[in-house]
């Protein structure tokens, strides 16, 4: 074919296309792995049995909190990160925010805290299977958020699959929290963010392969 | 783009006529021996097209054809030099009619049609048989097979291009297809 032939089959076929289509395909993709996350932590782990009550308590939220906002974030990274020639600019910054938050409160608490509860404030009684959990239950996340990628044109492939990993991971998180009966600001720092980074490594790994588009 | 992104056909053909000229300019220095700088050219111009949803209103547009371009050259270079030497207007040749030269020659071209075109994807199979043989529009095809006019257009026009690049002689044999 021709390439002259070619631009007048291109140009003969032009839908609109809406402005914001591309985030709105990356808010579909994680939205639809969100559901799947979802129904793997129910199947799974079930919500913690004395989530009625849990929603009243700020610790709940804090990590609900801190993983969701996390989450979106990076989402709204990943869009930029998913178009050629776009800077990701200041969202870089803005992402370091609430890891900087929550590692404040942590050592905050941890210093105010007797000695003798420090070990527990650390290593909670889930921190061996925490950050494994959330990889796990971040799976569905990421697979919609690569699906949603591969679609757009990424160019720096392994810096969107970093970012890909680490919002499912986020994202994954704040999904897991509603399992997870964990109550120590300390725990949160150490073990949400490892699983967060875990999921964000993944990502980068199989970012350079899983995204390749044509 | 604007114009394009909004639908209108004029102002956007003339942008990808234009940026054709520049994808050749650009390819024409960087492209390495053994690529045709024309093939990134179309799959340059075709990625523009699909994924046109990346484009954000105030950026400067040859900057994000550019960073598309040097993907498509990265990209090339990394699945193989082969896979790209064979133009599709080659390919072409397969389906012209075989004119006043007998029915049972033309039997043996369909045939041998069947054999090349065996290792396509089965879609892609049929909509190349639908719009080249059968004279199917790529509207009545895309319509028939629910997909978007541009995608029957992109599979047909990348399926040619594969088998322009399994017959078009000695060094043009299909690379590994990673997709």
């Amino acid at each position: 074919m021709k390439t002259d032939d070619l631009i007048a089959s291109l140009s003969a076929d032009l839908p609109k296309v809406a402005p914001g289509a591309a985030a709105r395909r990356v808010a579909l993709g994680l939205g639809l792995g969100a559901l799947g996350s979802t129904a793997v932590m129910l199947a799974w782990l079930g919500p913690r049995p004395d989530i009625a009550e849990a929603v009243l308590t700020p610790m709940f939220w804090m990590k609900f909190g801190y993983a969701a906002i996390t989450g979106l974030i990076l989402a709204a990274l990943l869009t930029r990160l998913a178009k050629p020639a776009v800077r990701p600019g200041a969202l870089v910054a803005v992402a370091a925010v609430p890891f900087v938050v929550v590692a404040a409160m942590a050592l905050m608490r941890y210093a105010q805290a007797p000695p003798e509860a420090h070990r527990a404030m650390l290593m909670g009684h889930s921190s061996m299977v925490c950050p494994w959990r959330i990889v796990a239950i971040g799976l569905p996340l990421l697979a919609g958020a690569v699906w949603a990628v591969r679609g757009l044109a990424p160019t720096r492939l392994r810096a969107a699959g970093l970012v890909a990993g680490g919002c499912a991971g986020a994202l994954g998180a704040a999904v897991y929290a509603i399992a997870c009966n964990e109550t120590s600001a300390p725990f949160l720092a150490i073990w949400y963010t490892l699983g967060m980074a875990l999921a964000a490594g993944l990502g980068a790994v199989a970012g350079s392969r899983l995204l390749r588009w044509r | 783009m604007l114009a394009g992104l909004a639908g209108e056909a004029g102002p956007y053909r003339r942008l990808l006529d234009e940026l054709s000229g520049l994808l050749r300019a650009y390819y024409g220095r960087r492209c390495p021996p053994g690529l045709d700088a024309e093939d990134l050219v179309q799959e340059t111009l075709i990625a523009v097209h699909t994924r046109r949803a990346t484009y954000d209103a105030g950026q400067p547009f040859t900057a994000w054809a550019y960073a598309i371009a040097r993907y498509k050259l990265i990209d090339a270079l990394r699945r193989g030099r082969a896979h790209l030497r064979a133009p599709a207007e080659e390919a072409d040749a397969l389906f012209t009619p075989p004119g006043a030269s007998g029915g049972a020659e033309a039997a043996m071209a369909a045939r041998d049609l069947d054999r090349v075109m065996a290792d396509l994807p089965a879609r892609t199979r049929e909509l190349i048989r639908e719009t080249k043989i059968e004279g199917l529009s790529t509207r009545e095809a895309a319509e028939k097979h629910g997909m978007t006019e541009s995608a029957v257009k992109v599979a047909i026009h990348r399926g040619l291009k594969a088998l322009g690049g399994k017959y078009a002689g000695p060094g043009g044999e299909e690379g590994p297809d990673e997709d």
